[in-house]
């Protein structure tokens, strides 16, 4: 099975430099379990914090040189370099932040996208995808290859680096053009932290119901009505 | 260069309104909040009957008050008979339960819709907050699903589609974005109808632009809708071709409380000091089929891991649900659970802030009830 991770140039989130995403990463020990050949791809003007992930699992990158929009040259080379699986962080870190890229590719493709992975392995017929679910739920989906995996915060963290195994990837550079990506019209500012709305402590619920000194079995039934009216515990056979 | 002095007198001057008795000004464009009316709020909470003196309920609990009796007696509804144009809002609602998120959502999209506009919910069950409700068939592979999605917005034209920036809303959101070919402003930290915000390069720049028509809502961008009830008439879908999964195989797990990391868990169910007995704790966890969490005291006390921690110095909890065993509630412990939509408290003391802090406050000795709870869940 072969297969590609989407690699981007991130900024840190802390010290502002620019970097290999952790989500990338982490997409790079995904495919390094599924390919030991495992290659990744990039897009952008330069590639010089991407090829720390040569030292995170993969064995050679492929660097497209553009400026303006990435989605056509990648679909072109995914089309030519015809992997089994692709595998691409949720959300770039540092650029637009909208994560629409790796949807948008799987659409131009028409290959289908599962989000969220955690685990991947081999399948008859397809790709096994565990997919992390809201409140630490697990589904795992079977989808036909070629197919397109975003990862979750919670997939495996990225492995360690190896100096030597990033100075002996290589790297094969190639100049594309591509149209440049339409400007949205946004004003900018610096961004400013803002307090959340809180809102938990609204809900209809929070009007407080009290009970002193019942008796314990009176109580017991009361807090398991109430669970059981909020859907945390299942309903009761009586 | 230097900015612009700004002229505060002309300004002010610009905006004076023609008035005998004192200087009026009207409203400053983009000002959002209404005046007050402070002569109709005292009128609101004055209570009726015949005392020697005036009397206001500035509580407004509604005890024998003659305005808050009226407003009692007939909750509003909010009708919207033919929309000028429709707010779609795409709701989660995991087993038919709205989120907080989803709750966020349809409050956004009545800040969209305004008075002129119908919030159309889209998936989930009921909800007193949407003026229609259109079902979309269940289904675990997203790409069905955006395609239902897709065919919805080509059908009714809504001015805005909404989503929480959750896993299944923001997933959902991206399909239906490039199917329209449409741009998608994602995770909106900030809306009102006259412009949305978002962060962008790694929280360094914000983005500012007229709502445009695809949005996700990060958590915490706007309070809960709190106007009247809305109808939620259910409207007529139309007729759609049937996709096929593209999926070879789909199998849930559902989650292991157990192994739950704190800070994802859904239930939680937490031992203060007022607990002793640990194994009957446990066991209540496993019955309830909750997450173990504790206070500091438990953990200083080597009681419970540090990992099960609630709090300002533990974990900060997203669950649903609450129960707390004993606990008092520090205010650095109710940080951690300020997230949490029910809270549910057994404490032996009544002034605890634990206590006010619940939906379901137990004045009871928590090693009393634990057997007790037990005993009723192990019953049938």
């Amino acid at each position: 099975m072969r297969a590609l991770v989407l690699l981007s140039q991130g900024l840190h989130p802390v010290s502002g430099k620019s970097c290999l995403p952790r989500a990338e990463a982490q997409a790079a020990r995904l495919a390094a379990m599924l390919d030991a050949d495992a290659s990744g791809l990039h897009a952008g003007p330069s590639s010089e914090s991407v090829r720390e992930a040569l030292g995170r699992g993969l064995t050679h990158l492929t660097h497209l040189k553009l400026d303006g929009d990435p989605v056509p040259p990648i679909v072109a080379a995914l089309r030519d370099l015809k992997p089994d699986v692709v595998l691409a962080g949720p959300c770039g870190q540092g650029g637009e932040d909208t994560g629409l890229l790796p949807y948008a590719v799987a659409h131009q493709l028409d290959w289908p996208l599962v989000a969220h992975a955690v685990a991947v392995e081999a399948a008859q017929g397809g790709l096994r995808v565990t997919q992390a679910m809201a409140k630490g739920a697990r589904r795992f989906v079977t989808a036909p290859l070629p197919v397109l995996v975003t990862t979750h915060p919670s997939a495996p963290p990225p492995l360690p680096f190896a100096y030597g195994r990033a100075r002996a990837g290589r790297v094969a550079a190639f100049a594309v053009s591509s149209p440049t990506a339409a400007a949205d019209e946004c004003e900018t500012r610096p961004w400013r932290a803002r307090p959340k709305v809180l809102t938990a402590q609204a809900s209809p619920e929070a009007k407080g119901r009290l009970l002193v000194n019942p008796d314990p079995h009176e109580a017991a039934r009361e807090i398991l009505a109430y669970l059981c009216k909020i859907g945390v515990v299942a309903e009761r056979p009586t | 260069v230097s900015r612009l002095r700004r002229d505060p007198r002309a300004e002010r001057a610009a905006l004076a309104v023609s008035s005998d008795a004192r200087p009026r000004f009207a409203r400053r464009p983009g000002e959002q909040r209404p005046r007050r009316d402070p002569r109709a709020e005292r009128a609101a909470v004055e209570t009726a009957g015949a005392a020697a003196r005036r009397r206001f309920d500035w509580l407004a609990r509604g005890t024998g008050s003659a305005p808050a009796a009226a407003m009692d007696a007939g909750p509003r509804l909010r009708v919207v008979n033919e929309p000028v144009f429709l707010v779609f809002a795409v709701v989660d609602a995991p087993r038919g339960h709205l989120t907080t998120q989803d709750r966020q959502t349809l409050a956004a999209a009545h800040v969209l819709a305004g008075t002129a506009g119908a919030v159309a919910m889209i998936g989930g069950g009921a909800a007193d907050e949407a003026d229609r409700l259109l079902p979309l068939t269940a289904t675990p592979d997203s790409d069905v699903l955006a395609d239902q999605l897709t065919d919805l917005v080509a059908h009714f034209q809504p001015r805005h589609v909404l989503w929480p920036e959750s896993a299944a809303g923001g997933d959902l959101a991206r399909r239906v974005a490039v199917r329209l070919g449409e741009p998608l402003f994602c995770g909106a930290e900030q809306i009102n109808a006259q412009q949305v915000r978002r962060p962008a390069q790694g929280r360094r720049i914000e983005q500012r632009v007229k709502p445009p028509r695809l949005i996700t809502l990060a958590d915490g961008a706007v309070a809960l809708y709190a106007g009247p009830r809305c109808e939620a008439r259910v409207m007529e879908a139309p007729p759609r071709k049937v996709c096929a999964s593209a999926w070879l195989n789909v199998e849930d797990a559902p989650a292991d409380p157990a192994a739950t990391p704190l800070g994802e868990a859904d239930f939680v169910v937490a031992a203060g000091n007022g607990v002793s007995d640990f194994h009957a704790f446990r066991a209540l966890a496993r019955a309830l089929r909750a997450t173990p969490g504790a206070s500091r005291m438990v953990c200083d006390a080597g009681l419970m891991p540090r990992t099960a921690q609630v709090g300002a110095s533990g974990t900060v909890l997203a669950a649903r649900c609450y129960f707390a065993l004993g606990i008092a509630g520090a205010p650095q412990h109710l940080q951690g659970v300020a997230g949490c939509e029910n809270v549910v408290a057994v404490n032996t003391d009544l002034h605890a802030a634990m206590i006010a802090r619940a939906a379901l406050a137990v004045v009871a000795d928590a090693q009393a009830v634990m057997p007790a709870l037990l005993a009723l869940l192990e019953a049938p």
